[in-house]
């Protein structure tokens, strides 16, 4: 028995905890970003890029096990390789009893992608490892063109910043109180509407994305003076509202809203680090008037949007992680715990969408990237937005065979004169 | 790119209907243009069909052993030691399945299934205490030998094994309560194993012991 190097390991931070542990058959809790190329992938080349990109998030080699109490991740010497993609879209990851690797690289043709387990981390911490990649692929594979002036990434963050917990840098602590309390303004909780549909054999998802211009779409946005995601979450509010069956037309919609956090407290984390809101809208009796509904929802991103909200929520979600009963608990426990509260929640929630943004790659690539594509979690019907030069990729997933929502949503933009390219995995 | 009229979009992949409306899609664009974007999963059903075919055998067992029975009586209730086997079995198959990923830790499981099913069925062929005189105390002594030769082998780091390792150690130390209490006829396979985990335990806990502190501060982190 020689003595072997100590194992360093880690806490999950805040929102991982809570991912592992309502993963289930149904929602595996793995998301993709996919990156399109002109030209066909070369698996040897992205080989040579994911040995380059792992040595700088090394964090990534990360196992997921299970503690008496707590879930912990713990390094492993596991050497990723990249694999042609020949499972659905988002098949599992983590696994109770095996010790793998939370992400796979994929190549199909002409894109690449990377699947990963939510618990390690989210859309935007997983986009930095995924532009890591492309750019040591770019780079070795047009070594030639770039020799004169090499690109240089945008990201920059040393590997402690990376594998930073920025929920616990920013908790402050159990004496925080809410400065404002939350003023008593629950309106009367009206019923929340929720999709159903048939679900797809093997609880596979269908994909469906739409390319369009991202100028088009955010100069139909500033027609009513508002944002991006604004704009799409009203589209698609009024999507679901069209499809409801007139006995639930008063039914409540209520989006869920991820919420970069990285934009609002500093840090660089590759981990998680995000918060949801939930926008809540009421067609009731009224127009299916865009406007109305753009106003209405401009006013809650205004509100839930402040320092002050965000900290309270961070806070809030970070008190029950710390409370000692909670801490004491045996992780079973613990997991069955979070999963009725998680169900608690979900009962009001009608669809997600989330944002990731503007994708920034050095502009000598503009050539060979043709698209970044996301695609998000399903649990419910859920959209997925990101943007790469002019090309806006809108991802909807569902694991429902009816796909009168979505139909609305791109048949809406189409109307607006927008020109929309269709591909899906079924 | 073929256009789908009644949607207003474009279809970038090969689809014979739109993935939206569901409508056939005309005739319109150049199919060749078509681009492979996902591939086609075929579904698969490959999965557990072998532990269906096992249940299906089981059922057909016992039902069969029970009509025989019932039709050439016998004094000896067999077809029981038939259910009881088959259960035995498949509460050891289960674990093994599902534990399987980690060989320590399906060991240590096997070894606390296996001896109370043996004790189990000790008492129900009238207590002979073959189970305690024998049985238990060499299967601590088998767990011991076994762990010892897989995490060598197998070339598994402390961390992995340490933990079952020292369960195995304190397991074998068990037996020592069978000679205290006088449950045991034969005592020299309970003394084998009491004194063989207390020097495998001593070993992991003299080469070990910074690896056994670091492995429970990590599982045991609250």
């Amino acid at each position: 028995m020689n003595h072997s190097k100590r194992v360093e390991w880690s806490r999950l931070d805040n929102a991982s905890k809570y991912f592992a542990a309502t993963y289930s058959e149904k929602d595996e809790k793995v998301f993709r970003l996919s990156c399109e190329f002109f030209e066909e992938v070369d698996p040897e080349i992205l080989q040579q890029a994911l040995d380059e990109t792992i040595e700088r998030f090394p964090y990534y080699r990360s196992v997921l096990r299970r503690g008496i109490f707590w879930y912990y991740l713990e390094n492993s010497d596991i050497h990723p390789l990249v694999e042609k993609e020949d499972k659905p879209v988002c098949a599992p990851i983590y696994r109770k009893y095996e010790r793998k690797l939370l992400f796979r690289v994929l190549y199909y043709n002409k894109r690449i992608s990377i699947e990963v387990f939510h618990a390690l981390s989210d859309g935007t911490g997983a986009l930095r490892f995924m532009m890591t990649l492309v750019y040591y692929y770019l780079l070795i594979k047009y070594r030639d063109e770039f020799s004169d002036q090499i690109p240089e990434l945008s990201y920059n963050a040393s590997i402690s910043e990376k594998k930073d917990d920025s929920f616990n840098r920013y908790y402050q602590g159990r004496h925080f109180k809410k400065q404002v309390k939350s003023k008593k303004e629950k309106k009367k909780s009206k019923k929340v509407y929720r999709l159903k549909g048939t679900r797809f054999e093997e609880n596979r998802v269908k994909i469906i994305e739409g390319t369009m211009s991202a100028k088009a779409v955010l100069d139909e946005a500033h027609k009513y003076n508002t944002t991006m995601t604004v704009f799409l979450s009203a589209i698609l509010l009024r999507s679901i509202y069209m499809d409801m069956p007139v006995r639930k037309k008063d039914y409540s919609l209520v989006l869920s809203v991820p919420i970069n956090l990285r934009q609002y407290f500093k840090s660089e984390t590759a981990s998680n680090f995000f918060s949801t809101m939930n926008i809540e809208y009421n067609f009731g009796k009224g127009s299916m008037d865009l406007s109305e509904v753009i106003e209405s929802l401009n006013e809650s991103f205004r509100k839930e949007l402040t320092e002050e909200r965000l900290n309270e929520h961070l806070n809030w979600q970070m008190s029950i992680e710390k409370n000692l009963f909670a801490r004491v608990l045996p992780l079973p426990l613990k997991n069955l715990f979070v999963r009725i509260a998680d169900e608690v929640v979900e009962r009001r929630t009608t669809a997600c969408i989330s944002n990731l943004g503007r994708i920034q790659m050095p502009s000598q690539f503009d050539g060979y990237i043709r698209q970044f594509i996301v695609v998000p979690n399903v649990r419910r019907p859920q959209l997925a937005v990101c943007s790469y030069g002019d090309k806006m990729v809108v991802t909807f997933g569902s694991p429902f065979e009816e796909t009168e929502v979505l139909k609305n949503f791109f048949k809406s933009l189409s109307e607006m004169g927008i020109k929309i390219e269709i591909s899906s995995n079924m | 790119m073929m256009y789908c009229n009644y949607c207003k979009v474009y279809i970038r992949d090969k689809k014979e209907k739109c993935p939206l409306c569901g409508n056939v899609l005309p005739d319109n664009g150049n199919i060749e243009e078509a681009e492979d974007i996902y591939p086609v999963i075929p579904l698969t059903y490959r999965r557990h069909i072998l532990v269906r075919i096992l249940v299906f055998i089981s059922v057909v067992a016992i039902v069969a052993s029970y009509l025989v029975y019932k039709i050439f009586p016998t004094s000896v209730n067999w077809p029981g030691f038939v259910l009881l086997g088959l259960i035995s079995a498949w509460l050891s198959l289960v674990y093994v399945l599902r534990k399987r990923h980690n060989i320590t830790k399906t060991i240590t499981w096997q070894v606390i299934i296996v001896s109370g099913l043996v004790i189990f069925w000790d008492l129900k062929i009238g207590w002979k205490g073959w189970s305690l005189d024998y049985v238990v105390p060499f299967l601590c002594i088998a767990a011991m030998i076994v762990m010892y030769i897989t995490a060598k082998v197998l070339r598994l780091s402390a961390r992995d094994y340490i933990s079952y390792f020292l369960l195995g150690g304190l397991f074998g130390i068990v037996p020592i309560l069978f000679i205290l209490l006088d449950l045991v006829k034969v005592t020299y396979p309970s003394m084998i194993s009491v004194g063989g985990s207390i020097v495998f335990l001593s070993a992991i806990i003299i080469f070990q012991g910074n690896n056994i502190k670091e492995e429970l501060r990590k599982r045991m982190h609250i």
